[in-house]
């Protein structure tokens, strides 16, 4: 009998994961704790850097997760993990011979940073809300007209040590740069205006389409983080920042602010590391063995990391990782550590 | 007949040890600033004086407060305190019993044991009565030594660590009772007499030692005792037990209503030298608790002060929280000293700062009422709706004071000992209040709140916290609130708010008319601080997160759904360490809000 | 003069790092080590209360003064009014109220 490997999380990872586990002749588990198999992505409307639809991915994915028979179960909170066996939230428990760790990380909360104004006043969102009412087609003001000026604000959750997170979150200056140009592009006649504190172009493609950004959309970068949001009484936001490169405070009325959230590392890690006794790092996201070779291995033998649970990651080095650990997960089970 | 040599000691040390307080006293009080010194002329007959005495017994000698605090802590420091003054009282009600009304010198109350062998008429109940006060004494003595090993059993998680000045005076204190009970009992062996308990040890040393051996102790063992209390009074007045007598002058001066000020003043003298080092202060602070900080707390802060050694960081390193000059037996006004240390190291006068606030106004709204919100709160705009939100509720015109950017309170330049600058900000405030004629001043800020009460002059103005003014519009009908109990709520009482200006029960009051109350482990007077005060700069960031997530633990342990506080400052600094809902009380009541009927 | 203090904060000249006394800035920078993690974001001065007032820039001056630049920088840090806000918004955690009592006495004398 071939041996079995719980995935837990069926987002872009789990689910690469357990097709490349299956081609190794393992039987893979994808425990899901939502309804749907997906995770984040699901919710993206096109990808950065080449406005990709998020479904180009996800869809695949779903697919031949099905066609290649892998047992999935939805609704499936996992509260404790021992070794070698998952125990539910129902109190189930799960036999296994490995676990993989897929369970990607939360989105920053920006009702925490108060003074921004989220949840408070109108007109300000989030870069997760501006993917929904991308994909529902129906982004516009709160007032239902179309944006005349918009700041997008970067680093919202993200090293920041007020609200105790201080990694870089990594993929969000580059959505930000992908939201301008999408937004520009549904509202030609917008300003928008981006604010941030350092600009990361890290991957391929992306330097180039800050550039694009910058000389074929017209976008402003303003290097300031905004420090208040107030309401306007026609619904407008007045925003506050220092426009640090000419050493001015700045103020400006935006019809809509953007806040780009983070990814902060899931509530659930806590005890999901204390009931299997692999270590989390100091942000709260699962610590590897080490950043290189063994990247993909937690502190404890038998349990393994792919995706966002270790770090902020792009969709293309989730799934680079899946595929990996899907390797080092057959190594162990077949030859031991 | 009242003489001996043994008593050269004693005596030197009793002069000593009076000339050296009578001439400081002296020197303090001539110090007094004028108005204080008519303060003490108009007060000296009136009730003050006799409040003064009764607290000086409760307090200087029962030791009530400690009492409340630990038994076991009060016993020892009463047994000590009024245990040797019965001594000194009922030896000298023995003295006047024997030898009437003919005078006897101070040595002759003191050494009367050993003065009384050849008397006749001997008057049995006194010895008794002496023996057991004695026996009084030592037992907090004993208690002390205890005290020294096992702090915890006495309520204390940590003690003082003293200067050698005080160890001195300490060592010389732990000796005049045994020695005391030593001579009297050699005493009692060797001339008979003597009460319950030195006769019995009198006896027994009796028929454990040799005669020759009690003789020859006899005189050395009475110049060991009037040795330690030689040396005792001489090193009194230079260690910590000059508090023993400064307290009394403190309690009637205060009574008096002399006040600690912005500068320093020869006040402070009484003050700061009526700290008797008990260390019950250092408990209290979060600062040690939470963080380890050991020499800063009160009691060392006092210390330095005394010995005029004080630096900036120790008296920078306090989050003003008031927790320990709310536990402070002595009633010491502790902020308030570090307060006026911090400007004598920090204030600068200078005409030419913040000449920028010259016809400065941004503020915005017409009414009677005025709603300053205050620095902090620009950044918790939650509160700011939730005002607007309850002021239009309850139909009242509203002059905003600082909406668009004001002047600070200046407070947090007065914490930090900047004094006149502080008090500049006090004058634009005040003049733009008058400017708009408002009578009353609302603030949601706790800080705002205490300078606005303390150190503004805004005769006309009724100052209130907005947790007050909320509270009044209930009650006076003009909201009214959505009440359901399943709705649950934990309130933390903000330093300033709570200690700070005494509002405790307005919050609670708001709070009990929307849902349930759950009170966290230390509440009212005994919350804790959020760590973010701004009193304190020289903590770090991630030391005031350890502080906050102390308190944090707390709230969610009562497991309300709802964190509920009254200052910005404390939101913010909870919020980076809860996962809960935290919320301003404003906002609790703008969304309970019942539509108007 | 009680207006004009004879300097201006934003003189258009180079900043001459090999001349410059870098000891004073080192000696603040020794007592707040955290202060050297100031990614210059501009939080602290975007919601200052006082340079909302006036030209007053928090951030330009301590970075000044971290680069030798001294002139002028106690006078500005004079119109602070400590209140705290650009502590609660620093993404770096630094104890701004501390940097302006540093700058303020360490540079009283210039």
């Amino acid at each position: 009998m071939s041996k079995r490997v719980v995935v837990v999380g069926g987002g872009i990872s789990g689910m690469q994961t357990a097709l490349s586990l299956k081609s190794l002749g393992f039987e893979p588990l994808i425990l899901e704790q939502s309804r749907q198999l997906g995770g984040k992505v699901a919710d993206w409307h096109l990808l950065f850097p080449s406005f990709t639809p998020a479904e180009e991915v996800t869809v695949p994915l779903i697919r031949a997760v099905r066609q290649n028979g892998i047992l999935v179960r939805l609704g499936c909170k996992v509260v404790s993990i021992e070794s070698r066996r998952v125990i539910l939230c129902s109190g189930e428990r799960i036999d296994c011979d490995a676990v993989v760790l897929c369970s990607g990380s939360t989105l920053f909360d920006a009702t925490i940073k108060e003074e921004y104004g989220y949840g408070i006043y109108d007109n300000v969102y989030t870069s997760a809300d501006i993917e929904k009412m991308m994909n529902n087609e129906c982004v516009a003001t709160a007032s239902g007209a179309a944006p005349e000026r918009i700041a997008i604000l970067h680093c919202v959750g993200s090293r920041d040590e007020k609200v105790c997170q201080r990694h870089c979150s990594k993929v969000c200056c580059i959505t930000g740069v992908k939201q301008a140009i999408e937004l520009k592009k549904l509202f030609p006649k917008a300003e928008i205006f981006n604010f941030y504190m350092d600009i990361r172009m890290f991957g391929p493609g992306y330097e180039e389409l800050y550039r694009q950004a910058q000389i074929d959309y017209n976008i402003h970068f303003v290097r300031g983080r905004i420090s208040e949001a107030s309401p306007l009484m026609d619904g407008r936001v007045q925003i506050k920042a220092e426009d640090t490169l000419t050493g001015r405070p700045l103020r400006m009325s935006v019809d809509m602010l953007v806040l780009m959230i983070g990814m902060r590392a899931n509530d659930d890690n806590a005890f999901l590391s204390s009931s299997s006794g692999a270590e989390l790092a100091p942000n709260g996201f699962f610590k590897s063995r080490n950043s290189f070779v063994d990247n993909v291995l937690s502190t404890k033998d038998g349990i393994f990391l792919a995706g966002t649970v270790s770090s902020p990651k792009t969709i293309g080095q989730s799934l680079n990782e899946a595929t990996t650990v899907a390797h080092r997960v057959a190594e162990y089970l077949n030859y031991g550590n | 007949m009242f003489y001996s040599h043994f008593c050269i000691p004693f005596i030197v040390g009793t002069v000593i040890l009076f000339v050296t307080i009578l001439y400081r006293y002296v020197m303090w009080i001539a110090d007094l600033p004028k108005s204080d010194k008519r303060l003490i002329v108009k007060g000296l007959f009136t009730t003050a004086t006799l409040r003064s005495i009764w607290e000086t017994i409760r307090e200087s000698l029962l030791h009530v407060s400690i009492f409340k605090r630990n038994a076991l802590l009060g016993y020892m420091h009463c047994s000590l305190a009024f245990g040797w003054f019965l001594l000194i009282v009922v030896g000298w009600i023995e003295t006047t019993a024997y030898m009437g009304a003919e005078f006897v010198p101070l040595q002759g109350h003191v050494f009367f044991r050993y003065f009384a062998i050849g008397i006749d008429n001997h008057i049995v109940t006194f010895d008794h009565i002496m023996d057991a006060l004695l026996l009084f004494v030592l037992s907090g003595v004993a208690l002390a030594w205890f005290k020294r090993l096992k702090s915890k059993h006495l309520g204390m998680r940590k003690t003082t660590k003293h200067t050698i000045g005080d160890r001195i005076a300490l060592s010389f204190l732990w000796f005049i009772f045994p020695t005391r009970l030593v001579a009297e009992s050699i005493t009692a062996a060797v001339y008979g007499g003597g009460g319950f308990v030195t006769a019995n040890i009198g006896a027994a040393l009796n028929n454990i030692l040799p005669a020759s051996l009690l003789t020859g102790a006899f005189e050395p063992i009475w110049w060991i005792y009037s040795c330690a209390l030689g040396g005792f009074f001489i090193a009194m007045p230079h260690s910590r037990y000059m508090h023993i007598f400064t307290e009394v002058p403190l309690i009637f001066l205060r009574n008096y209503r002399l006040r600690v000020r912005q500068s320093q003043s020869s006040y402070d003298n009484f003050q700061v030298q009526a700290c008797s080092r008990c260390g019950i202060c250092i408990d209290a602070c979060q600062l040690q608790s939470q963080l380890g900080h050991n020499n800063v707390q009160s009691v060392y802060f006092l210390r330095d002060r005394r010995a005029n050694s004080l630096n900036m960081n120790v008296a920078s390193d306090c989050l003003m929280c008031g927790r320990c000059a709310d536990r402070c037996p002595v009633g010491i006004d502790l902020n308030s000293l570090r307060l006026n240390s911090r400007a004598a190291m920090r204030n600068m006068p200078n005409e030419r700062r913040y000449n920028y606030f010259n016809a400065l106004d941004r503020s915005t709204g017409e009414g009677k009422v005025g709603y300053f919100a205050g620095c902090m709160t620009m950044l918790t705009p939650h509160t700011l709706t939730a005002m607007q939100t309850i002021f239009t509720a309850a139909g009242e015109d509203v002059w905003w004071a600082d909406r668009d950017g004001g002047v600070c309170c200046g407070r947090p330049l007065r914490l930090t000992g900047e004094t006149d600058s502080a008090n500049k900000m006090v004058q634009y405030n005040t003049a733009l209040f008058r400017k708009h004629g408002i009578t009353t001043l609302v603030t949601s800020c706790p800080i705002c709140l205490k300078t606005f009460r303390e150190d503004y002059n805004l005769e006309g103005i009724e100052i209130l916290h907005h947790s007050q003014y909320i509270l009044r519009l209930i009650n006076s009908g003009k909201i009214s609130l959505q009440h359901s109990d399943n709705k649950t709520f934990t309130y933390h009482d903000p330093c300033e708010l709570g200690r700070g200006n005494g509002i405790y029960d307005e919050p609670r009051s708001v709070i009990t008319a929307i849902g349930t109350l759950i009170e966290p482990k230390h509440h009212h007077r005994d919350s804790l601080c959020c760590g973010s005060s701004l009193a304190n700069t020289v903590i770090s960031d991630s030391e005031q997160i350890t502080i906050s997530s102390s308190l944090t633990l707390e709230l969610e342990a009562t497991g309300a759904k709802t964190l509920v506080t009254a200052c910005p400052l404390c939101k913010k600094a909870l919020g980076r360490t809860t996962q809960q809902k935290i919320v301003d009380l404003s906002e609790i009541v703008a969304t309970n809000l019942n539509t108007k009927p | 003069m009680a207006t004009n203090f004879g300097f201006s904060i934003s003189k258009p000249r180079v900043i001459d790092v090999d001349t410059n006394n870098l000891k004073k800035s080192n000696e603040i920078l020794a007592a707040l080590p955290e202060l050297q993690s100031c990614i210059g974001c501009g939080s602290c001065t975007a919601s200052c209360t006082a340079g909302n007032l006036t030209s007053y820039n928090f951030r330009k001056v301590h970075t000044l003064v971290r680069r030798g630049e001294y002139a002028g920088a106690y006078e500005e840090m004079n119109k602070c009014m400590l209140c705290g806000k650009c502590r609660l918004l620093c993404p770096r955690g630094i104890n701004t109220r501390r940097v302006v009592m540093l700058i303020k006495k360490c540079l009283g004398d210039f």
